[in-house]
């Protein structure tokens, strides 16, 4: 086996606010090697990976580089020492053409001597670009492979692509991956970080799985399966949890609720929703979903499939095609007010985007979304404050939100009690359809557990709950169905009773149930 | 309480800043060889020691509260309202227009008022409609409109309101349509009862109805205002309709409240600039009603205090400028700061570099 390129050595990185991302991670980049970094939201490949491109200082270990220790304190010193990293965001100039943007990364000026280098390393890479188009006429691809070239320009030992199919058509995947095995045939040391299963099978040589900051397997492609990656990515055990075991809430309720489903009408129908993405194309690929009266349908998925764009579209907030219909009505492209008004509650996935205004008071965030109902709104649009004072104190009491006061600003109050603050004014819209998109995101458990016991409580209520996470177990334990999105399909509906780990991944994975 | 103690702290923040602005200035004046403390004590003499000064005080201030808020309220909402000039001019020439016939006194001036506030939408609502349906920088397109303002403005002088006997100036306006004086032998009208009326009602507008609850959402989160169902381009409409008003009345209380000329001259030397010293003033206020009240107060007296400087301290009017400056300057800066931060925001939602 050749000498590694690079190894990093027992790293751990600690993030200011106190987030254990990695915890003592091996990990080395050989020369020749296309090498998949696999693991789900979370696990600690982007860290890892910022690690060695300079990004970020790792908090305990060391990096090797080419058997001697290196300090690697900005990602153009990574750079100079031959370690290139394309990001999921490009950074390029859109008004410069591929020659200027290349240019710009080498610090060299854009002159017929780039011109011919560039050129032929195009032509020993196979990655093509018109150099005198302007970066803005370019395909999404395109774009990618300029950011390719940018690094390789600077003659990179080692390369590291951040879910670089992410933003990719097949095609475009497929030439990809041809030119990541011609590099490969020149002794470049590939990582390619993905939670796709199909191309960590179809394009390493070796895979290294992170869950939760460690590295739980390395394995060799040729010897492995689909099957065993997925068990590596998503674990085995279920998240301890002593007070509600999982059979439990799932058995009890069930039959109660199996009984109030039969000859009941989905209260939430979507046909054949289709969002357009952010950089072309479709987020959402056509999904068909319905939500009865006292259930739980959860969405899994790695995050960045869609989800966001499925959530927003259904919310108002977010233009799309097909049909959603609420109570038989139709909603796509409702304004916001008007869904609250027919019953939807929408628990927003990003808190300080959408779900609160930081700056406003507890009171002021109280009625967001609920500023015209007749409670609050008297003649000439005068505001009430007696009666949003008298719904903030409410909220508080019943969903014993730790606030400094009614008047206290938002952004003052922990991340679990703005959560609780959210969660209560959706609530207090008097819903019957709940959209939760990572209603527990970020939490400490207590509050994370009461968000989950909200839930619940509100299916057993008779809500109809949508709820969207990124964290497997959350979804497992809550759910009565569970559905898998991919690139902006479902994989696979089913129900967690019928579903093992294995599956659960490797629906998550994109393999079709 | 938690909201009082806020208000204390925004007005220990602005006195500090005034303080060290004086002292920043002060060491100016002294390294080009001036006594800070006979040029300080002859600007706050002048402006705040008996009753003309005062008034001069006021009346200085009575525009500017009016063109400071054309420049809250859109920054309130997160728009950078800079057309308050241009609309200002409008503003004050329809005031004029309105003595083109006669009605009964005071009705009159209610009708050229109304007359000053309509013409101060006009004038914004083509940056108004630009930037709610086509997304228009309105910082972009206020600013020309300052400047097509400008150059329409002296036409109109010139050729429709001209005085037949006067050609420097435009008609004079009707006594029945003017503001009186409220303090006999100076510039101070009944208009600052207007300026202040009009800033209460933008306090009540902003603090207790709906509509300026949604406002504010949408100034200090733009997507947590969309979730919570604010049109964004109603907000805006509302904003510049406002600001309109607000910056058109500002010119109205020049030319139909500024003894003695009660017209509007070539070369609009009596009214430029007010509607930049508002966003000035807007500033020192916190963006506030209220603060803007005692802002423009305060900026009022520094611009008489200024002339009187000059004139009993002997310093030239260019180290006047730069005491002021540097003074202004103090007293914004917080505010300032808090702008460049959203303007950054915005660049970043634009697609521009982070």
């Amino acid at each position: 086996m050749p000498e590694p390129l690079l190894k990093a050595e027992g790293i751990v990185k600690v993030y200011p606010d106190g987030t254990v991302a990695l915890r003592g991670v091996d990990f080395d980049i050989r020369p020749g090697e296309i090498q998949g970094l696999l693991g789900e939201n979370g696990a600690g490949k982007t860290t890892l990976t910022k690690i060695i491109s300079g990004l970020l200082p790792p908090t305990l270990g060391r990096i090797l580089l080419g058997g001697e220790p290196v300090r690697l304190r900005s990602p153009k010193e990574a750079l100079a020492r031959g370690i290139g990293m394309v990001h999921q965001h490009f950074a390029l100039v859109d008004d410069f053409t591929v020659l200027e943007n290349i240019a710009l990364g080498t610090g060299r000026p854009a002159d017929r001597a780039l011109r011919a280098s560039v050129a032929e390393l195009m032509e020993r890479t196979g990655l093509r670009v018109p150099l005198d188009a302007p970066v803005e006429n370019l395909a999404v691809g395109e774009r990618q492979r300029v950011e390719i070239l940018k690094v390789l320009s600077r003659a990179v030992r080692i390369l590291i692509l951040d879910e670089p199919t992410s933003v990719l058509t097949p095609v475009e995947t497929d030439e990809l991956f041809g030119f990541l095995r011609r590099l490969k045939g020149e002794g470049v040391g590939i990582v390619f970080i993905t939670h796709k299963l199909r191309e960590v099978l179809e394009i390493t040589d070796r895979v290294t799985v992170l869950r939760r900051g460690e590295v739980v397997g390395e394995v060799l492609t040729r010897e492995t399966s689909a099957e065993e990656l997925a068990r590596m990515m998503v674990g085995a055990e279920l998240r301890p949890r002593g007070r509600r075991p999982v059979e439990l809430l799932t058995d009890i309720p069930r039959e109660r609720r199996e009984a109030v489903r039969t000859g009941v009408e989905p209260v939430l129908v979507v046909e054949d929703l289709r969002v357009p993405a952010e950089g072309g194309g479709e987020a959402v690929k056509g999904i068909s979903f319905e939500l009865y009266p006292g259930e739980i349908l959860g969405i899994a998925g790695v995050e960045g499939n869609g989800q966001t764009e499925l959530v927003e579209a259904i919310c108002g907030l977010r233009g799309g095609r097909g049909s959603a219909r609420l109570r038989g009505r139709e909603i796509l492209g409702l304004p916001p007010l008007e869904l609250y008004r027919l019953g939807l509650a929408h628990i927003p996935e990003d808190r300080w985007k959408y779900g609160l205004i930081l700056s406003f008071t507890v009171a002021e965030n109280s009625i967001l979304g609920r500023q015209r109902s007749p409670r609050f709104l008297g003649p000439l649009t005068v505001l009430r404050w007696g009666e949003v004072f008298a719904h903030a104190r409410e909220l508080i009491a019943r969903f014993s939100i730790q606030a400094p006061g009614l008047e206290a600003p938002a952004k003052s109050l922990s991340g679990g009690n703005q959560q609780k603050l959210i969660v209560g004014r959706e609530l207090s819209k008097e819903p019957d359809v709940v959209i939760a998109a990572q209603p527990t995101r970020g939490l400490d458990i207590g509050a994370a557990e009461y968000i989950r016991d909200l839930l619940l409580g509100l299916r057993d209520e008779g809500k109809a709950i949508l709820l969207v996470s990124a964290d497997l177990d959350e979804v497992l334990e809550l759910s009565d169905r569970v559905a898998f999105m991919y690139e902006g399909t479902f994989t696979a509906v089913t129900t967690p009773a019928e579903l093992d780990r294995e599956r659960a991944g490797l629906y998550m994975g994109g393999m079709r149930g | 309480m938690r909201r009082l103690r806020a208000t204390l702290r925004a007005v220990a923040e602005s006195i500090l800043a005034a303080a060290i602005g004086l002292v920043v200035a002060g060491f100016i004046l002294k390294a080009w060889g001036y006594s800070p403390i006979s040029a300080y004590i002859a600007l706050f003499e002048a402006s705040f020691r008996d009753l003309y000064g005062i008034a001069g005080a006021l009346a200085n201030a009575t525009p500017l509260i009016l063109t400071a808020l054309t420049f809250a309220v859109a920054a309130r909402a997160g728009l950078f309202n800079i057309g308050a000039e241009g609309q200002m001019y409008f503003g004050a020439l329809a005031a004029v227009a309105a003595s083109l016939f006669r009605l009964p006194p005071g009705l009159h001036l209610l009708v050229a008022l109304a007359f000053a506030g309509a013409a101060g939408v006009l004038w914004s609502l083509v940056p108004s409609v630009l930037r709610a349906t086509r997304g228009v920088s309105e910082v972009i397109s206020t600013i020309m409109f300052n400047w097509i303002g400008r150059y329409l403005a002296f036409w109109l002088v010139a050729n429709v309101l001209v005085d037949p006997y006067r050609a420097e100036k435009t008609i004079t306006v009707l006594p029945g349509s003017r503001f009186p004086t409220l303090v006999p032998g100076t510039d101070l009208s009944y208009a600052i009862f207007l300026a202040v009326a009009v800033a209460l009602l933008v306090y009540f507008l902003l603090w207790h109805t709906v509509t300026g609850y949604e406002m504010r959402a949408a100034g200090a989160n733009p997507d947590a205002a969309r979730y919570g169902g604010v049109r964004s381009a109603g907000v805006i409409v509302l904003v510049f309709l406002l600001g309109g008003i607000t910056a058109g009345l500002a010119g109205a209380t020049q030319s139909l409240g500024r003894p003695p000329t009660y017209a509007v001259y070539s070369g609009l030397p009596q009214i430029s600039n007010l509607g930049f010293d508002g966003i000035g003033v807007a500033m020192i206020g916190r963006n506030h009603p209220l603060g803007i009240i005692f802002a423009a107060v305060f900026y009022g007296g520094l611009q008489s205090g200024a002339r009187v400087m000059q004139l009993f301290a002997g310093i030239p009017l260019e180290m006047v400028r730069v005491v002021q400056g540097v003074i202004v300057l103090a007293l914004a800066l917080p505010e300032l700061l808090r702008i460049f931060r959203i303007l950054r925001r915005r660049r970043v939602e634009l697609g521009g570099e982070r």
